[in-house]
């Protein structure tokens, strides 16, 4: 396991993570599904103990932590709730994308209050998110400004976040990303998705009406919005991979729990081979989760590509995390299939996954097409 | 305003295993974790750094390893880790630590407040907090479960003790051993660990504090561990004692006289 090679810094943080997990997430995984929002006050620990500033560079005020600590944190916060890791992963991937392709205006401007205010990222329109080709929102460009008109939705954090990077059409089969801020005269937030998992994490629309921005706010190059939207997908997959095997680490605790300590008759339910089969299932593609995700994100710090790594990640556990809270519902029977239970929350946590930052057979899709041109 | 902290590292497991012959706690292989009193410690330090701007420096003994529980208390905030470490000091006992730590407390020019668990998980004797004091000729405040410190120089604390607690004060500098009723631990945030990773930590061995080697390590150690176990718990017997309550009272004060009590 890739966990013997941490760093003393990353086997600090990894404990540091665990027991703010412990003490501050994990009690209130149950209510934070059940009131479909974050509990009062978890958000604003997040953001005092320093969450929204792991990837941050220091000079802005960040922990400037590399990519499988900030994969291994959202892991371990995501075992107490798949939600918080949920958030933190929009967050995360959106400063990627600000981090790598904003210039330096736009940096110096916003990467100083990304320690307390939460970032998003937005392709999807109501028209479709698989083929963002298919958009219809608009920048236009009039002296040295950009005029910014159109509808985005489904945007993870959407509605909590305060910063929004957005891929528009620019011009005729021209697509480009541009940084809009919730205080900008023209923008409004729409509806809130009633989603069945995931009750935490805010996930919303936002409207453009008549925004205009400088040429500051065009993260990259103009017709560079596609790219940009590629590797916010990459980079998000390594972290919903993180978030997957946190979903199976706490599906397999609660089952293996209550198989220690019920019987059938008297037959412990540890020893029937029935329930020993899907622990072993369970823990098995956690850890092959585990694996890849990992493997993605040592790729990534190295330099080295992570796109196929990062979709394995997320297709593979995606659908190994719905199968695991599947199995831990049986192993837990009438239990598991009640709401005083967490695991039916698991597994609609865990389905949306298969959805989010890419369907599973668009990433197929990429799998293969990588795998053909090698 | 200058608190020193002193930590200890402990094994991780809770099974501590036992050498045969020896006697020894078995420290090999097993991954160490920051004691958890010294965490309160820790953070009571960093409450009286947030109102009064103390300077809190965090001082373990132990090998080189134990450096981790000085970053971890320079990510929680403490401003520097002074380790001391030597093969000298191996196979100390209590004495021989308190001797150590004492040295250095003067090394490093004294403190205002100096801070220790209430004892060690591993060990649970809590006397390396006391034997500081005495070595230092300082008041001592054990089993403190409430704090505070005026700028003027004095000390208020609530000991909590078996059936009570007991409020004292008086003058700085004082040694306190704390309780985890004391206070609820603050995070190491993602910034200070990667700060306190690029933070030099100074070490000292014996010559650097001018000891003796006979003062110190298993040289300097008078404990020898015969034999340990888990006592065997003696029942205590209540009696109630029958008839008026005058015939009661005297009945009580006969049995007090003949216990040599009164
Ligand atoms: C089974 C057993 C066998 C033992 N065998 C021997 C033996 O054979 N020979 C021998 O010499 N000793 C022996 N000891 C005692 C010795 O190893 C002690 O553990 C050690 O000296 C510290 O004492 P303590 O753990 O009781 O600490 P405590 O006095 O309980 O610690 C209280 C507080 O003092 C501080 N503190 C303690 N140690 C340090 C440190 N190193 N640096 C900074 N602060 C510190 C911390 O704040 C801690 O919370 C034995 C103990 C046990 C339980
Ligand atoms: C919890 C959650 C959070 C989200 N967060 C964000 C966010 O932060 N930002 C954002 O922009 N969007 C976000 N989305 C939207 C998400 O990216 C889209 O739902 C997703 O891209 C699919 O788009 P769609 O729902 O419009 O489905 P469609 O694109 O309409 O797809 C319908 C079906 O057709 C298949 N399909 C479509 N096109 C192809 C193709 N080319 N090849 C193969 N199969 C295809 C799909 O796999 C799917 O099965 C989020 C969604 C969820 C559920």
């Amino acid at each position: 396991m890739f966990d013997n090679t941490f760093t003393p810094e990353q086997q600090m943080l990894h404990q540091m993570v665990k027991d703010f997990t412990a003490k501050e997430v994990a009690p209130f995984d149950m209510a934070i599904d059940q009131k479909g929002d974050f509990t009062d006050g978890l958000f604003q620990k997040l953001i005092d103990n320093g969450f929204l500033g792991l990837t941050l560079p220091e000079e802005y005020g960040g922990a400037a932590f590399d990519p499988i600590a900030t994969a291994t944190t959202i892991n371990d916060l995501a075992y107490g709730n798949a939600s918080v890791g949920v958030t933190l992963e929009g967050h995360y991937k959106t400063l990627d994308q600000l981090m790598k392709y904003g210039n330096e205006n736009i940096q110096k401007e916003y990467l100083d209050s990304a320690n307390h205010r939460i970032f998003a990222f937005s392709n999807t329109e109501p028209s479709g998110g698989s083929n963002p080709t298919g958009i219809s929102s608009t920048a236009v460009k009039e002296g040295n400004k950009w005029i910014i008109n159109g509808d985005k939705v489904m945007i993870t954090n959407g509605g909590l976040a305060e910063v929004y990077i957005i891929l528009v059409k620019s011009g005729e089969n021209e697509f480009s990303c541009f940084l809009i801020d919730k205080d900008m005269p023209g923008f409004s937030f729409g509806k809130r998705e009633d989603f069945i998992g995931l009750r935490g994490t805010p996930v919303g629309e936002v409207v453009m009406n008549n925004i205009e921005v400088s040429e500051d706010h065009l993260i990259g190059k103009r017709g560079q919005g596609l790219e940009i939207a590629d590797q916010a997908h990459d980079d998000a997959r390594i972290l919903m991979g993180a978030v997957l095997t946190g979903i199976m680490e706490h599906a397999l605790k609660i089952a293996s729990d209550y198989a220690k300590q019920r019987k059938a008759l008297d037959t412990p339910l540890t020893d029937l081979q029935v329930i020993q089969e899907k622990i072993a299932n369970i823990a098995i593609s956690k850890e092959l989760t585990k694996l890849v995700y990992q493997q993605a994100a040592i790729r990534k710090q190295n330099g080295q590509p992570y796109m196929e790594e990062a979709a394995m990640a997320k297709t593979f556990g995606s659908r190994s995390a719905v199968k695991a809270g599947d199995d831990a519902l049986q192993v837990l029977a009438g239990y598991g299939y009640s709401r005083e239970y967490p695991i039916e929350h698991l597994i609609r946590d865990a389905r949306a996954l298969e959805i989010a930052e890419g369907t599973v057979e668009k990433m197929r899709t990429a799998i293969a097409k990588a795998e053909f041109e090698k | 305003m200058k608190i020193i902290v002193c930590l200890k590292q402990v094994p991780e497991t809770n099974n501590v295993k036992i050498d045969p012959v020896t006697h020894n706690l078995q420290r090999n292989g097993i991954s160490g974790v920051i004691n958890s009193f010294d965490v309160n410690a820790i953070e009571a330090a960093l409450e009286l750094k947030d109102r009064y701007g103390a300077e809190v420096v965090a001082l373990t003994m132990g090998p080189p390893d134990y450096e981790k529980t000085l970053r971890l208390a320079m990510a929680m905030g403490a401003n520097e880790g002074v380790l001391l470490s030597s093969r000298g000091f191996a196979g100390a006992d209590t004495l021989a630590t308190a001797t150590v730590l004492a040295a250095a407390v003067n090394k490093i020019g004294g403190a205002d407040l100096i801070l220790f668990g209430r004892q060690a998980v591993d060990a649970d004797t809590g006397q390396v907090g006391p034997l500081v004091a005495e070595k230092l000729d300082l008041p001592q405040y054990t089993y403190v479960s409430k704090l505070n410190l005026s700028s003027d120089g004095q000390i208020d604390a609530v000991r909590m003790l078996d059936g009570g607690t007991v409020r004292v004060n008086g003058d700085l500098p004082a040694v306190a051993t704390v309780r985890s009723e004391l206070n609820e631990p603050r995070y190491a945030t993602p910034r200070n660990i990667k700060l306190s990773f690029k933070k030099d930590i100074v070490v000292y061995d014996e010559k650097d504090l001018d000891l003796d080697d006979s003062e110190i390590g298993q040289a300097g150690s008078p404990t020898i561990v015969t034999k340990v176990y888990t006592p065997t718990a003696t029942p205590k017997v209540t009696e109630t004692l029958e008839g008026s309550a005058k015939e009661a009272a005297q009945n009580l004060l006969t049995k007090l006289s003949e216990k040599s009590i009164l």
